[in-house]
């Protein structure tokens, strides 16, 4: 590959230099001279449509789009002259007249559009021609966002962060002239949409107030809010996260754009759920007083009472239990206080014991080969639902590059409709195989991405069967192995050599256990998943003192003798480990309000 | 807001001082000013007494011969030097007022977001005005007699409520919901000093 050749223009009369190729726009950006802009974006493809970054080049009558129009070299750029101050403005003020841009009454956060500021930077107070006042739908179907016509400048960076950064394409324009809009799908709401993932980041990409996150809205300005970048920990991607707060609430939380592992796009997992759900909170320690209630109790008195309970009945046989949400620090605290108990153990997806127990096989550069990947097989695992940011990734390497995508699983899941091939781990024939070898008979690096079900006996033999496949090739070399487990922080948990459930029911039934202290920290549901297992909640009430440590009400801490209050991934300190070995801080975002305190905090004083 | 709107009533009495060096050359006498209510909250008149203690700097330069807070009828309105309306048009009276407003004064202001933009009187034009009254008078949860008023006394909804610039000729816009009391002191002070206020994202804003 012959180096870009370099080139040299004259941007408002100063030297810049540039490769060929390179636009306007990112010369004169790198050279820090600032063209406004409404429609770009960085990292997304060039539009061109909102004509507010146009430029003159000296010898041509026309003006030009700098994002959009690559730099020649000698090139004489002008970008501020009265002409062209003169354009801008026009195009704004036809802007502000095309659609109802009435600021007061904006969802969204005040401040932060970038309409109100190049109309406000521009000196426009009032606009010379006529509004039109066109009457626009609002299509709020959406669980955690809304779309609102009347605001929209159609600059498409949302059509073009849906097809480039989550792949899904949801979003398109239709309709010609003044009837341009953005639709979802082919003209359906966000609510009856089969292809939106709800990653929301439509919304985080969108200049003015048409798509408007329904939690963040009027909540204040962006600007004026603090902002602290930790790691999400609701699935094992560990996607770096920023998050704006203002006096001690969650404003908003978008993609860190420098995180390494998710470049700034999230799924909704962290862009929502991790937040913008209503649930209850415990805020204070619960104990089951003699009337069979839980009532609320001072941290003293409840250690107190699960001390006594102990001291009472030191031939009790004990157990811990702690969810795989935990930091590495909560899992040393865990390990360290593993003597005081019978039995301790962490509860994991079904399968994904013998997964995370491999953390050796983590790569770092899991995410990377990806997005290079020109053949990708997914087995046992399901992207789209548990981890929306690499499905991401595998949806723009099919979409974007072509890659050929396999995927082998017994549940449906949404990657289905972008694979090649999609099979059911149940039922393979010798005629699918061949069909298999064919549609890799090209791959150059391929990847195969394993979850927990490919530790079922079929998706070992399926695995086997696969990677057999690939030593039969002649040609090309073996697949990249990404293992994808689904809980949060599993690979911390394997790499501290603690016990992995799969299913928890044996493990309370080998021994009828008298004590349990259940550490479900800020899972969303409180712990209450466990209780879906079958016979698990007959052999939880069977045991004489339960103790659940949750950041929330569930199920599961309605059941137990003491609850305490837990905090969540908000206010915890620490760090975990991802799915490619990486380990990611884990910062305190809020300051707890109440009585909560971190898990390795309620274990010491507890049991220490 | 007794208080301040006390002052601008008793000033015709005083007698004229010599204007400072920001008064508009060769014009000893005060600017005299109209200021307008059309549809809007009266938020902007508001932040417009929000300039505090300043009104006192101001009404040695100016008359406030016709607002709200002056009783006088519309029929009375004299003439001017500039006009300052709240609100946009929205009914034909509003429109008869504003009409003659501009012809009695020099400088006609258009101050908030209502008068600029129609701002949230003007969001009943994405719908017929038949629908909009019945909207209003007779399916609301509260409607116990529905009627649609018709008495020639209440002033018809014009089709549209519209900004002013749609209806007379502006010479300054000031948005805002409502302008901070610093933008609306910051503009009175240039033209007072014989300039074009220079609104730009340093003290102004939209919402």
């Amino acid at each position: 590959m012959s180096t870009p050749k370099q080139i040299t223009v004259t941007i408002d009369g100063k030297t810049c230099t540039g490769t060929a190729g390179q636009t306007i726009l990112e010369i004169a950006s790198a050279h820090g001279i600032v063209i406004p802009t409404l429609c770009y974006l960085k990292g997304l493809s060039s539009w061109g449509g909102c004509r507010i970054c146009i430029v003159e080049i000296k010898g041509s009558p026309k003006v030009v789009p700098s994002c959009a129009t690559p730099a020649m070299d000698g090139a004489e750029i002008i970008t501020n002259s009265d002409r062209l101050i003169q354009l801008r403005k026009c195009t704004l003020e036809l802007l502000f007249s095309e659609r109802n841009h009435l600021c007061p009454m904006c969802p969204y956060n005040k401040g932060d559009c970038g309409l109100q500021h190049q109309g406000l930077a521009h000196g426009i107070t009032g606009i010379r021609y006529q509004y039109l006042y066109p009457a626009m739908p609002i299509d709020l179907t959406a669980k955690y966002f809304g779309l609102d016509q009347n605001r929209c400048i159609l600059c498409t960076r949302c059509v073009r962060t849906c097809d480039e950064i989550e792949g899904v394409h949801t979003l398109d324009v239709a309709n010609r002239g003044i009837r341009n809009q953005i639709v979802v799908d082919l003209n359906a709401t966000f609510g009856a949409s089969d292809t939106c993932t709800s990653c929301g980041a439509c919304v985080a990409n969108c200049p003015t107030g048409a798509l408007f996150d329904k939690a963040a809205a009027f909540r204040g300005p962006l600007a004026s809010c603090q902002t602290v970048l930790t790691t999400c920990t609701e699935c094992p991607v560990g996607c770096g996260l920023k998050v704006f707060t203002k006096e001690n609430r969650i404003v908003n939380v978008f993609g860190d754009p420098d995180s390494p592992v998710n470049k700034g796009h999230l799924c909704v997992k962290g862009r929502y759920e991790t937040w913008a759900d209503a649930r209850e909170r415990i805020t204070q320690p619960l104990v089951r007083g003699a009337d069979g209630q839980l009532h609320p109790a001072t941290w003293p008195a409840a250690i107190q009472r699960i001390k006594d309970t102990l001291a009472q009945s030191p031939d009790w046989e004990t157990g811990l239990l702690v969810s795989p949400r935990l930091t590495n620090e909560a899992v040393q605290t865990v390990r360290k206080l593993a003597d005081k108990f019978d039995r301790v153990a962490a509860f994991v997806a079904p399968y994904e014991a013998a997964l995370c127990g491999q953390p050796e096989y983590a790569a770092p550069d899991s995410l990377q080969r990806l997005d290079e990947a020109d053949a990708i097989i997914v087995l046992g695992a399901r992207p789209s639902e548990d981890h929306g940011v690499v499905a991401a990734r595998i949806r723009r390497a099919v979409r974007q590059r072509g890659a050929k995508l396999l995927i082998f699983h017994a549940r449906k899941s949404g990657l289905d409709r972008y694979a090649n091939i999609c099979a059911n781990v149940v039922s393979l024939e010798r005629s699918f195989w061949k069909q298999v070898a064919e549609t890799l008979a090209d791959a150059q690096r391929p990847v195969l991405v394993y979850g927990p079900q490919a530790m079922s006996p079929i998706g070992v033999t399926v695995l086997e069967r696969l990677l057999k496949s690939f030593e039969d090739k002649k040609e090309g070399t073996g697949p990249a192995v990404i293992p994808l487990p689904r809980s949060a922080n599993s690979l911390g948990f394997g790499a501290a050599g603690l016990e992995l459930l799969e299913e928890i029911g044996p493990w309370l039934d080998t021994k009828p256990m008298s004590f349990l202290c259940i550490v479900a920290s800020d899972e969303p549901d409180g712990g209450a998943r466990l209780l879906e297992e079958r016979y698990v909640r007959p052999l939880l009430s069977e045991v004489d003192c339960l103790v659940v440590q949750a950041a929330y009400r569930s199920a599961l801490t309605d059941m137990a003798q003491v609850v305490l209050p837990a905090v969540t991934w908000a206010e915890k300190f620490g760090t975990i480990t991802n799915f490619e070995g990486r380990v990611l801080p884990v910062r305190p975002v809020l300051a707890p309000v109440g009585e909560m305190r971190d898990d390795q905090t309620i274990l010491e004083s507890v049991f220490a | 807001m007794n208080k301040t709107a006390k002052k601008p009533a008793k000033k015709p009495a005083a007698k004229p001082v010599a204007q400072p060096a920001a008064a508009t050359a060769a014009t000893p006498a005060k600017i005299k000013v109209a200021t307008m209510w059309l549809s809007g909250c009266s938020g902007c008149h508001m932040s417009f007494l929000d300039i505090d203690e300043r009104i006192l700097e101001l009404v040695k330069h100016v008359d406030i011969l016709f607002s709200p807070i002056v009783d006088i009828k519309v029929a009375d309105m004299p003439q001017v030097d500039v006009g300052i309306v709240e609100g946009c048009v929205n009914n034909t009276d509003q429109e008869h007022e504003l009409k003659l407003l501009r012809e009695r004064c020099k400088v006609l202001i258009a101050l908030g977001d209502c008068a600029v933009t129609g701002n949230i009187p003007s969001l009943r034009n994405q719908f017929k005005l038949d629908d909009v009254l019945s909207r209003a008078y007779e399916q609301t949860e509260s409607t116990k007699i529905p009627i649609i008023p018709h008495d020639p006394v209440v002033p018809p909804l014009r089709p549209k409520a519209q900004p002013l610039q749609e209806v007379v000729k502006v010479d300054l816009h000031i948005p805002g919901c409502p302008p901070d009391a610093d933008t609306i002191w910051f503009a009175l002070t240039e033209l007072l000093a014989g300039r074009v206020p220079q609104l730009n994202e340093k003290n102004m804003r939209y919402d």
